[in-house]
């Protein structure tokens, strides 16, 4: 178990996190949590909290597998997570140019 | 009239509730405990204060837009390993690189800040450029940063650093630790920012109301990749400053400093939901945490028991933080 958390824990800690985050987003249907109390209103917050949540969810399997990777091969880890973070952040852009600010 | 003062008193004892009451710990050990109230241990409490300074100083920043950086901890990490594959001994058993001499120890400070820096950039970007929000966007970058980490050590603990690189722990001017002073300098160089120029305005107008900022004229984008790109740099920093001091180094280094920097800035004023915060406010976060976590020692508190302590300063700091927020409103 200790070999496991220090060697995967940051992807596991990560996955849980954004677990969380996503499914709090898509059911409660609202992006408060993820932009801060403070940030500006969106066009559509319920259409902004249920695809921000699934991107989220993608993410989160996205830190599982390379939890996974982790202990077969580090550098098919990385490009594994940072082609995923690339591929969410582009969606999640058009994401915001629909729905948000 | 007295209805005032009374208010006045209340908000004062509910603002600086924390700050208070750790300040009576420290009188309290202090007085009980023997050995707390010398230099040696007052240089002891500033030997710590100084990286985690640093660590806070650069979220700080972040902090001040709204925002927040986690991938702090991965960043001092990687710095720390950075650093210690350039500046092993020659003759050391099990060096990193076997037949690279070590490099300068000045060169090899900025060329970690350099590398922290790109990548802080990075995360800057996305957070300005792809509107992915900082909590996100920071998390992704602490997971590339640690697998990187992972690949550029291979997991490996690091150790037998050059005599010039333990010296920076170690070393003093004018009977004060040269970490001390590196953390005085970039708090220094962190005010001047802050305060006197246009880029630190800048930070404080995207804080209190992006848009609003945007629609003045406020480089939104640019400072946002500056300030992260800043912040990731002093991590970097505050990376190298640790292996010098440990005498070592793994891709585990700086676990959890993110946390406690972000609960030090609350803690001394610097308001989660953006817009307010000050060096000085850095500074008394950072002071009032080792301290606490000192005297907790002084104490025998048992150190998991100390964890729970820090915890509910963390939640107690930032609760009253949201509470000044939503009366502000």
């Amino acid at each position: 178990m200790g070999m496991i958390l220090e060697q995967a824990g940051i992807p596991l800690i990560m996955f849980v996190i954004c677990l969380i985050c996503g499914v709090r987003m898509i059911i409660m249907q609202e992006a408060g949590s993820i932009r801060g109390k403070n940030a500006g209103p969106l066009k559509d917050e319920k259409e902004y909290a249920k695809h921000g949540g699934v991107l989220l969810l993608v993410l989160a399997v996205a830190s599982l597998v390379m939890a996974v990777l982790m202990f077969i091969n580090v550098y098919a880890a990385v490009v594994e997570f940072v082609v995923c973070t690339i591929v969410v952040s582009i969606l999640w852009k058009k994401m915001n140019d629909k729905y948000g600010a | 009239m007295s209805n005032i003062n009374q208010k006045k008193m209340k908000d004062f004892l509910i603002n600086n509730g924390v700050i208070i009451v750790m300040f009576i710990l420290v009188i309290y050990t202090g007085f009980t405990a023997d050995n707390f109230f010398t230099t040696n241990n007052f240089m002891n409490i500033l030997m710590n204060m100084s990286s985690r300074l640093v660590i806070a100083l650069g979220i700080a920043g972040c902090v001040i837009t709204a925002g927040c950086d986690l991938s702090a901890g991965r960043m001092i990490g990687f710095g720390g390993c950075i650093a210690g594959t350039l500046l092993q001994r020659i003759d050391y058993s099990g060096k990193f690189f076997p037949d690279m001499e070590p490099l300068n120890v000045f060169v090899v400070a900025l060329l970690v800040m350099l590398i922290c820096a790109a990548f802080g950039s990075i995360t800057g970007f996305f957070i300005a450029y792809l509107h992915v929000p900082p909590f996100i966007a920071t998390l992704a970058m602490m997971e590339i940063v640690y697998g990187i980490a992972m690949i550029y050590t291979n997991a490996t603990p690091l150790g037998g650093y050059v005599k010039e690189y333990t010296d920076v722990a170690g070393g003093k001017f004018l009977g004060i630790n040269y970490l001390i002073w590196i953390a005085l300098i970039v708090a220094a160089i962190t005010w001047f920012i802050f305060n006197m120029t246009r880029h630190g305005k800048y930070m404080y107008a995207i804080g209190g109301n992006a848009q609003a900022a945007e629609v003045a004229g406020v480089p939104v984008k640019a400072t946002l990749i500056l300030i992260y790109m800043k912040a990731a740099a002093m991590y970097g920093l505050a990376g190298f400053m640790l292996g010098a001091k440990a005498g070592g180094a793994s891709v585990q280094l700086g676990y959890g400093y993110e946390m406690e920097a972000i609960a030090a800035c609350t803690i001394g004023g610097v308001s989660v939901t953006g817009g307010r915060g000050k060096v000085s406010s850095a500074i008394i976060g950072v002071a009032v945490f080792e301290l606490l976590k000192v005297a907790l020692q002084y104490m025998g508190v048992d150190a998991n028991a100390q964890y729970i302590a820090i915890g509910i300063v963390i939640f107690v700091a930032i609760s009253l933080d949201i509470r000044k927020y939503i009366a502000r409103k």
